[in-house]
């Protein structure tokens, strides 16, 4: 495996062990990173959010390429701690319960 | 906006709720919380799924009720109707299924002593049957529990002789949802949040809008908020013993870059269905289920009572099924963001019950924003007391 994101979007690669599979993985990541990690992917993705959709677009949720799947998982990932960067500047929920009170049941896929 | 920010509004419209304090006594009390037990969640319909969980003749889940100590098996049969029975072998009462859900091909077989039943609840096995004496098949069947549906939604009632039917229970509510696309959404997360708190409380905490400027920084305008920036609801209307309060989306609303993104990608996300009355419409259904439409998206909140100060929130998230990665991300977007809010929320829950465990306060000091409250607290009051008012009944209680 050479490449892990699709070549348009090489410049993100140092960001694709944000590029994970599962919902809970990520919000994990999100709570376990400094805010000063947070923030950098905050601010390599969100210039580029519109073009990286646009791409994923192309293909359907069901059958993308391995690259296209792992850009997904990191545009998820903005998705995730934006929250953190945007409204609480925490990686945590300010004044929030501890979130591992939250057991997942059932989480979406991907 | 059409939201009226007039104070007092709701009463007026509502009189026969009162204006005084409500009491915490139902909160904390061990015996309150048996008569609740008997008398409301052993009496009225309990939402225990939805159609989609049981996907197939064979399809089963197993839910176990702590509140009424009793283990239900939910099956589609061959037949494909939804059964509900007792997940109990007629046998010597052996628990039947222990599998949260599954798919039973022919025959639910007791580990014990091998009785067999079919997806129908007959029974259709027994073991040695021949060493027994008369005994009957016919009369042996799983033990049935009243079951129904209504906008795919299957509720059980666990009288042996329900007062009323489902759609009697839900009269005024089929017209409000009806039509809405249930079937285009898809279960997305789905949480178990267990807390030290009174059902109630989890469920008082959801059920106003008052405390969204002041707890929630995930939302803080989302609402509309007067000149005093305190917030004000659409609508807030009765069906009998439930509620729906509706809210508009304030148009002046702050929106985060990625919110904005999120908006613009998938712009159906955003959409209010006629059958809303809001942007946001928050349905209690007595006791312990609520339904929350939130433009594309909806939720729906099982409380469960396990003790008078312990509850099992289950937190179930439905979005428009998709293919298009776009969406997918505009869907985690919201999900997140809404999973933050949650816990927001979920903070105060054990602190609150801490304090009312302590005795400090007797009573809730309630205002119009938070007239949903005092109706829900109204109607566990008469189920529990009856109608002849509370005194006696307290009295009597203790």
């Amino acid at each position: 495996m050479n490449t892990l994101l699709p070549k348009e979007f090489s410049a993100l690669e140092g960001f694709a062990d944000w590029a994970l599979p599962t919902s809970v993985e990520r919000n994990r990541k999100r709570l376990g990173s400094s805010m000063d990690e947070i923030t950098a992917l905050y601010n390599a993705l969100l210039p580029r959010t519109e073009e990286i959709l646009a791409y994923l677009d192309q293909f359907s949720l069901e059958e993308m390429p391995q690259d296209a799947r792992r850009l997904l998982r990191l545009a998820l990932s903005l998705a995730e701690i934006s929250i953190a960067v945007e409204l609480f500047h925490e990686p945590t929920v300010t004044g929030g319960c501890d979130p591992s009170r939250f057991v997942v049941v059932h989480e979406p896929n991907p | 906006m059409k939201t009226v920010m007039a104070n007092r509004r709701w009463i007026k419209d509502n009189l026969d709720l009162g204006t005084g304090p409500v009491p915490t006594d139902t909160c904390t009390s061990p015996e309150l919380f048996e008569l609740e037990r008997d008398r409301i969640f052993r009496r009225v319909w309990l939402n225990v799924g939805r159609e989609e969980d049981l996907p197939e003749p064979g399809s089963y889940i197993v839910r176990d009720l702590a509140i009424a100590k009793t283990s239900v098996l939910l099956v589609r049969g061959k037949d494909s109707k939804i059964r509900a029975f007792y997940n109990v072998c007629r046998h010597r009462g052996n628990r039947l299924v222990n599998d949260e859900k599954g798919f039973c091909r022919s025959r639910f077989v007791c580990r014990f002593h091998n009785w067999s039943y079919d997806t129908q609840g007959a029974l259709k096995w027994i073991s040695d049957e021949s060493n027994f004496y008369d005994i009957d098949k016919s009369i042996l069947g799983l033990k049935p529990i009243a079951a129904d549906v209504w906008e795919g939604f299957i509720f059980i009632n666990l009288s042996p002789h329900p007062a009323e039917t489902l759609a009697q229970y839900m009269a005024g509510m089929v017209q409000q949802i009806h039509g809405y696309p249930f079937d285009q959404q898809r279960l997305m997360s789905r949480y178990r949040v267990e807390e030290r708190a009174n059902w109630k409380v989890i469920l008082d905490a959801q059920n106003e809008v008052y405390h969204l400027p002041f707890l929630h920084i995930t939302y803080p305008d989302f609402c509309p908020l007067n000149e005093e920036k305190f917030s004000r609801i659409l609508n807030f209307k009765r069906f009998g013993r439930h509620t729906v309060y509706s809210v508009e989306c304030n148009p002046d609303h702050t929106m985060t870059p990625v919110e904005s993104v999120a908006i613009r990608v998938n712009p159906r996300g955003g959409e209010v269905h006629p059958s809303m009355i809001g942007w946001f419409d928050f349905y209690t259904v007595f006791p312990n289920f609520c339904m929350l439409f939130l433009a594309g998206t909806y939720l729906t909140y099982r409380i469960w009572p396990i003790e008078v100060d312990r509850s099992v929130w289950e937190i179930s998230l439905y979005q428009p099924a998709t293919s298009k990665p776009s969406e997918r991300f505009a869907q985690e977007y919201g999900r997140c963001r809404l999973r933050d809010l949650l816990q927001e929320d979920a903070s105060n829950h054990e602190a609150i019950q801490a304090s009312l465990n302590s005795g400090a306060l007797t009573h809730f000091q309630l205002q119009d924003e938070e007239i949903q409250i005092r109706h829900f607290h109204k109607e566990v009051r008469r189920h529990i007391f009856g109608e002849q008012g509370d005194a006696r009944a307290i009295a009597a209680a203790k």
